[in-house]
């Protein structure tokens, strides 16, 4: 099969997906223990979407990320230590932002500008960083990935018709895994692709296998390039599945009824790791040795950043003023 | 030093602080057509691209400021009228004002938020409307309501360089008044309130239009023997309660006066914090006189018994001196503000 991307480019892709499947894992056992206070909404099956669409951003790119995952799939492969990752949920000091936020991040360096609370937030946060980047003229992008049930948010189109009059370097991605807690997409929206949504903003509506994590990447290469190339915004749809409940935990529902098991097992089959795995060793990029490497190695580091986050101790209670106001 | 228009001074701090920092930028709907005259003249000076209009977009005009300022950048948003903050409020109460806290501290959020406030315009419950309780009571916003040309340009510069998100109401009834404005730079701190008019009977805190209104109402009563201190916080957060407690030892008796709700206003938080520190120097009750608890109405006849009347103050000074201070003040209508506007935003009205 034909690719953009070079070999050690696809093994990059390929260990991000397995370090962030590993800290999903992680994160489920710190739940269960107790140790994060909130919730944790696993982004388990879905990680192709995020490691495609931010592997291969400069670190002077912006992203705003879907609240799946709380971000793992776009922030680790955009450099977040795991290690503050875990600490923020365990609402420790030592977290990315010192306790404050549960599912946040915030590393300027990186180009990670936070989460929206409200669904729907980052959208009109991403228009903004969209007129700075272009302001400044450095050929910085915005990615912006929202989950299936945001697009519902009136700001998106408000932001999209901004992004679209102005010709901001903004990509807007959907990461459509068909469900809104336990509405089906199919009842939220009026057509099947919400890549139709681009139509009225002038701007290409891209649909894309989101369980082929190559294919996303290509996707957002063409997007980035357009965009970095002053023509505007694109609209990126993904198509995926939620694998779990929206919150670990909670009841599994499709309406007022159970989820089809059969609808999840189909799914399961197109897991995109396994996926990619096949096609990497299949092509002759990866051995059997080399998996067995990468997966001890993500488990390695994940636990490493475990153990830090246990160990770290709670913020002091001047955290709060220092947070409030900048001096 | 030479008198100018409220407008004139918002419009004299936007173009100094543009010239100053070019990473300065105003957004809004109709900022180059300047609406109430504040944004005249900055598109030919400074470009289309410092100068954006945008479609009918609250949402994005006040969300789009915290990701603009995230990129280093210091955005002026106008949602024109402060009604409007409710559409934005997600964007403006949890966006802006928390982000920052919610990312443990780490980004600075330059924001000016401003738009014209306040009633007294026969516009209706939508366009009528002060929203400074609500602003006042969001942790991470900062609130700016100047009363004179002077206060307005000082403020609004401070605004502008502040590394927060900073909400500046401008009255519609104050865009035409007029005075003093240095044309030389100056800034006026936050959290430090202004004694409009020294006294030592009563003390009245008022802010933005009604400074003016309690200024009246002092020199009328001043003339049956009353001395009233009227005091303008001028920013509501940070609040100057150094100031307003001094004076409330001064003259143990206060009233506060405020075009807002009554309910849950701003009247009510400050007449607690001044029960909490100086209810010992209180020689009466604290009167409070602000908007009744209905939405504003239409009608002239109805918006006046809604909204704050001079009178109203006049009575409160009455019962807390127990001073009889004879007739009903006289009161002049209120200045026509469309007229104003027009004028001020270069559009005449005499064709």
């Amino acid at each position: 099969m034909d690719s953009k991307f070079s070999k050690d480019e696809m093994i990059k892709l390929y260990i991000n997906l397995v370090r962030t499947r590993t800290l999903d894992q992680v994160m489920v056992g710190g739940l269960l223990a107790g140790k994060i206070g909130g919730h944790w909404t696993s982004q388990f099956g879905e990680e192709a979407v995020g490691v495609g669409a931010s592997t291969f951003l400069r670190n002077d790119d912006y992203i705003l990320y879907c609240h799946r995952g709380h971000g793992i799939t776009t922030l680790i492969p955009k450099g977040l230590s795991p290690k503050a990752f875990i600490a923020e949920h365990y609402g420790r000091a030592a977290g990315g932002c010192h306790g404050m936020a549960l599912f946040r991040e915030f590393e300027a360096d990186l180009g990670i500008v936070g989460l929206s609370g409200t669904l729907g937030g980052n959208f009109v946060v991403a228009a903004g960083l969209g007129i700075g980047a272009k302001m400044r003229g450095k050929g910085q992008v915005v990615v912006c990935n929202e989950g299936d049930g945001t697009y519902g948010r009136g700001t998106f189109h408000e932001c999209a018709l901004m992004a679209a009059n102005w010709k901001l370097p903004v990509i807007w991605g959907i990461e459509n895994n068909q469900y809104m807690i336990y509405s089906h997409v199919s009842e939220l929206y009026p057509k099947d692709n919400l890549a139709d949504l681009a139509f009225g903003y002038g701007m290409p509506g891209i649909i894309v296998d989101g369980q082929d994590v190559a294919a996303v990447a290509e996707a957002y290469a063409s997007a980035v390039e357009r965009a970095r190339a002053g023509e505007g915004p694109t609209l990126i749809e993904c198509k995926t599945y939620r694998i779990e409940p929206h919150v670990f935990g909670m009841a599994d529902l499709r309406g007022a009824k159970p989820r089809p098991q059969e609808e999840i097992d189909a799914w399961k089959k197109r897991d995109p790791i396994k996926l990619f795995q096949e096609r990497l060793v299949k092509e002759g990029i990866l051995t059997a040795a080399d998996i067995e490497r990468i997966g001890s190695e993500a488990k390695n580091e994940m636990e490493e950043a475990e153990r830090f986050a246990s160990e770290s101790p709670p913020p002091e209670p001047e955290t709060l003023q220092r947070a409030l106001y900048a001096e | 030093m030479r008198d100018i228009a409220f407008w004139q001074a918002i419009n004299e701090a936007l173009m100094e602080e543009m010239a100053r920092d070019e990473t300065v930028f105003i957004m809004g709907e109709c900022m180059r057509g300047a609406l109430f005259g504040t944004s005249k003249g900055l598109v030919d000076k400074f470009g289309p691209e410092r100068v954006l209009d945008t479609p009918i977009s609250e949402c994005a005009i006040g969300g789009a400021p915290v990701g603009a300022a995230i990129a280093g950048y210091r955005p002026i948003a106008d949602l024109m009228f402060s009604d409007f903050f409710l559409i934005s409020g997600d964007e403006i109460c949890n966006k802006a004002a928390k982000w920052r806290f919610c990312h443990g501290g780490k980004p600075k959020l330059p924001i000016v938020y401003m738009s014209s406030t306040g009633g007294y315009v026969g516009s209706d419950a939508e366009h009528s409307q002060c929203n400074e309780s609500l602003i006042m009571h969001t942790p991470g916003l900062k609130l700016v309501i100047p009363s004179t040309p002077y206060d307005a340009k000082g403020l609004l510069k401070t605004a502008v360089r502040d590394d927060n998100p900073v909400v500046f109401l401008y009255h519609k009834q104050l865009l035409g008044t007029k005075g003093n404005v240095p044309e030389e730079d100056y800034t006026i701190p936050f959290g430090m309130a202004d004694i409009k008019r020294e006294g030592t009977d009563v003390t009245v805190i008022a802010t933005g239009y009604m400074v003016s209104m309690a200024l009246k109402v002092a020199n009328h009563v001043e003339t049956m023997g009353v001395s009233v201190e009227v005091i303008d916080p001028r920013t509501l957060e940070p609040l100057d309660m150094d100031t307003i407690i001094a004076s409330v030892r001064k003259t143990g008796r206060v009233i506060i006066v405020d075009e807002d709700t009554k309910r849950c206003g701003v009247t009510g938080e400050i007449a607690m914090q001044i029960i909490e520190q100086a209810f010992d120097s209180l020689d009466a009750p604290i009167k409070r006189i602000a908007a009744a608890n209905y939405p504003i109405p239409a009608s002239k006849a109805l918006e006046n018994i809604v909204m704050p009347q001079p009178n109203d103050i006049v009575a409160a000074i009455r019962e807390v001196t127990g001073k009889d201070l004879g007739a009903p003040m006289e009161v002049e209508a209120p200045l026509d503000f469309r007229a104003l506007t027009t004028g001020a935003a270069g559009v005449t009205k005499n064709g």
